[in-house]
């Protein structure tokens, strides 16, 4: 009994249990819903949130309330310099990706330096940050078109690449496997978790810790950069406020998969299931006619309930 | 006719007795002194009479009357005020607030009447006004307050309680001598009113000075209450200790081997920092150093600063005959030292992970590993888990599943994968069980038996005297004797310990 009720209780198991079940709704609401074209289209949007969530989900994990709520305005960034870089041109696609590599870190090292030297709250500080982007935005953006993607890069995003699938499911279950063996077998790994768990300890046996929380934001920011670049391919072209919804679609990815908004519990292969649960529920909503609006509405609701499912008692409680 | 009497008064925490047997007896108009070493349960008979304990069985009578004390609010109805060690201010209001706060003068039942507070406050103030140095006023923040002049708050909000039964515990550990004076001239005011006054000071001459009778307590049991006019400290000390106090520390209980031609494993010259100043000391290879006297009279803050958690403004430390300047636990790792503390649910811990997580994390940084494959790091974890003979299922479970005592070993077997030169004990046997205490001081014994150079700070006497070659003994942040030899006796250990420098 308490064995299969703990069976249960693990978010991985609840969320593939959730994903089946989503599916089947949507496919008696609307046939067709779960046909095998259209599930590769939702992994195809899953992708894209699992990747900014992969980032999301290391500074997470890292504790002392670390969340990273700029991702969405490094995702629009990301996706207007590649756009404006590559310009329709397959031979700009590695410049392209160099370019949102480097401003994603840079974004990142700043979040890094906020919360580290300067000692701003997380929250405080990226959400900053996601002002200073989306201002940035805009002054970018004035008089310039914002640039196309390349067809190589849009193939890449929308075209099967192997074994009928498109190359960017490839890249999220590669991300995957390298977030795995990250968490898992490096020293690396080991330490995101030990300053997630008790920094102060993790201090005292010689852990770097600022380096190491700067290094987390950057990975976010890379992340989100990859994200941005990918978004570009797959809607061909760039406008404003492009990556806005994944600040909020990220972190429920994240807490979805069972990592705890305390840090230092969880992993990324919850985070992949909570994404594409996420984009699954978004699809229904979109089938039954919600809008936009309806539809934040309902990941806001989505994300209070499950802090009362998982986050209750220890979480967000340093 | 007594204010307060405590009859047979008990308290249990789980399977730990903090107090067996509590009596006492304040009078009216008396100063009445609780003494007793770290832990014998003198604070757990102030919280009970203060109302934030419930006691488990005996009686509380005030002024002949018995009474239930069931919690803070109801101890102040019955006329008990409290100072509390601990400080218990609100660091952003003003002093005039704090001084206040736990009445508030009030008007139409809901407004604070601001008038009356800074009328009332003002009082409290007047009391301590040439000796509260710089910067005190009714206005100033508690928060912007020097250390002495917080404590004086204290003092001023346990006064303005106006309570027939006052208790101060350990109200001078931070104030200079023209405000103990002040402070014991209004004690002896309050006496002259018919208050009983119950106080806890770990300085012998400020009890000599103020108290009118002594209780001690020892293990959890009120000894013995003398009036202090006919006793002397010599007294006092051997009650606080108990039998066989002048035994010197069994001669077999010292390490044989100290290797003194050799370079020291490390000395320290006229350190001075945070909480501590102006230490010298040398530890040889071989040689397990023990820090001894009250509990924060700067042990730990000297041996969290030589490990680069501290603070250091003057003096060297050597290692191995090389200068050291350890600015994080990191530099302090790297050059071979290791730092094991009593609070391991906050230093030591890695809460929720695996127990070889918590095992490797010294290996990865002296090894300068990058990836951690589970094979090899097991090969290398489990001989130094097997020297504590630690008990656990697998090395995957979580670090949780373990008791107390386990997890300290854990901590410890990180220490053991690669070896330090010296190792620093902050109380590491604070918590933990009998047996494991046993291991863990057996293997320390087997260290220093290699060859390392050993700190060891321990709330508890017995652990230094039956592990210690030499002890210094701490007071108020500088050592103030040196015990070696048969000169290591638990009476010479108090003496110092509680003799003002």
């Amino acid at each position: 009994m308490s064995a299969i009720t703990s069976f249960f209780k693990q978010p991985l198991i609840v969320a593939l249990i959730l994903i089946v079940a989503l599916l089947y709704l949507g496919q008696s609401l609307s046939p067709g819903f779960a046909s095998a074209d259209q599930i590769l289209r939702l992994l195809i949007v899953a992708s894209l949130l699992g990747i900014v969530a992969a980032g999301q989900n290391v500074v997470i994990l890292g504790g002392r309330e670390g969340i990273d709520l700029s991702v969405g305005g490094v995702v629009s960034l990301s996706a207007i310099i590649a756009g404006n870089v590559m310009n329709g041109a397959d031979g700009g696609i590695l410049p392209a990706v160099l370019a949102c590599l480097t401003a994603g870190a840079f974004f990142g090292l700043l979040n890094g330096l906020g919360v580290t030297l300067l000692r701003i709250p997380p929250l405080v500080m990226t959400l900053g940050m996601l002002g200073v982007l989306q201002g940035l935005l805009v002054v970018i953006r004035q008089g310039i078109p914002s640039g196309r993607a390349a067809p190589g890069l849009s193939a890449f995003v929308t075209q099967p690449f192997a074994f009928g699938i498109p190359g960017i499911i490839w890249l999220w279950i590669a991300i995957g496997l390298f977030m795995a063996l990250m968490l898992n077998r490096t020293v690396f790994g080991h330490r995101i978790y030990a300053i997630g768990s008790n920094e102060h300890a993790a201090y005292m046996a010689g852990v770097p810790v600022r380096l190491m929380r700067i290094g987390l934001f950057m990975i976010s920011g890379m992340f989100a950069a990859i994200a941005g670049l990918c978004l570009l391919g797959y809607s061909g072209s760039s406008f404003a406020n492009v990556g806005e919804q994944y600040m909020l679609s990220s972190i429920i990815a994240v807490v979805f998969g069972g990592t705890s908004l305390a840090g230092g519990k969880g992993g990324y292969t919850g985070t992949m299931a909570g994404a594409l649960l996420l984009v699954i529920l978004q699809g229904i909503l979109t089938t039954v006619n919600i809008d936009e609006s309806g539809r934040q509405m309902v990941f806001g609701a989505t994300l209070l309930l499950l802090m009362l499912f998982y986050g209750r008692g220890r979480a967000m409680r340093a | 006719m007594s204010k307060l009497r405590l009859n047979g008064v008990s308290k249990a925490y789980g399977a730990t007795l903090a107090l067996r047997r509590g009596d006492l007896e304040v009078a009216a108009g008396e100063v009445h002194v609780l003494m007793g070493s770290n832990g014998s349960g003198k604070s757990t008979l102030c919280k009970i009479i203060a109302g934030s304990v419930r006691p488990d069985g005996g009686q509380i009578l005030i002024n002949d009357k018995p009474v239930t004390i069931s919690g803070p609010q109801s101890a102040r109805v019955a006329g008990i005020g409290i100072f509390y060690q601990e400080l218990s201010l609100a660091s952003h209001r003003s002093v005039e607030e704090n001084i206040c706060l736990s009445a508030l003068p009030v008007k139409a039942g809901l407004f604070v009447d601001r008038a009356a507070l800074k009328a009332r406050a003002a009082r409290y103030i007047a009391l301590f006004l040439e000796v509260a140095g710089e910067g005190f006023h009714a206005e100033a923040l508690v928060g912007n307050l020097r250390a002495d002049q917080r404590q004086l708050v204290e003092i001023m909000k346990a006064l303005a309680s106006e309570a027939p039964i006052l208790i101060f515990d350990e109200p001078t550990s931070a104030l200079d001598r023209a405000q103990v004076d002040r402070f014991f001239e209004i004690l002896r005011d309050l006496k002259g009113q018919g208050r009983g006054i119950i106080f806890i000071s770990h300085r012998m001459d400020e009890i000599t000075a103020i108290g009118d009778r002594v209780t001690i307590i020892r293990d959890g049991e009120t000894i013995e209450t003398l009036k202090l006019s006919e006793t002397n400290p010599a007294t006092v000390i051997r009650l606080m200790v108990g039998g066989a106090s002048d035994m010197p520390a069994a001669r077999s209980s010292a390490p044989a081997v100290v290797q003194t031609g050799a370079k020291a494993a490390i000395s320290v010259r006229n350190l001075s920092g945070k909480g501590f100043r102006d230490v010298s000391f040398e530890v040889a290879k071989g040689e397990i150093l023990g820090l001894g006297g009250l509990h924060g009279q700067g042990q730990s803050a000297l041996l969290r600063a030589i490990f680069g958690a501290g603070t250091v403004t003057s003096g060297e430390v050597t290692i191995g005959g090389e200068r050291y300047d350890a600015r994080s636990p990191r530099d302090a790792i790297r050059r071979g030292c290791a730092y094991v503390s009593g609070d391991r649910g906050r230093d030591g811990v890695i809460s929720g992970r695996p127990i070889i997580e918590n095992v490797t994390p010294i290996h990865y940084l002296r090894d300068r590993l990058m990836v951690a494959r589970p094979s090899s790091l097991r090969d290398k974890a489990m001989p130094a888990l097997e020297a504590m003979h630690t008990k656990f299922a697998s090395l995957f479970h979580p670090i949780n599943s373990l008791s107390g005592g386990n997890q300290q070993k854990v901590i410890i077997a990180r220490w053991l994968i690669d070896r330090p030169d010296v190792l620093l004990l902050d109380d590491p046997t604070k918590g933990i069980d009998l047996q494991a205490k046993a291991d863990l001081f057996a293997l320390i014994r087997q260290l220093a038996a290699e060859g390392l150079g050993i700190l060891l700070y321990s709330s508890e006497d017995a652990e230094l005297l039956g592990n210690a070659n030499r002890i210094l003994v701490f007071n108020g942040g500088s050592v103030t004797r040196e015990l070696t030899g048969d000169d290591r006796t638990r009476y010479n250990l108090y003496q110092a310990a509680y003799e003002a420098a």
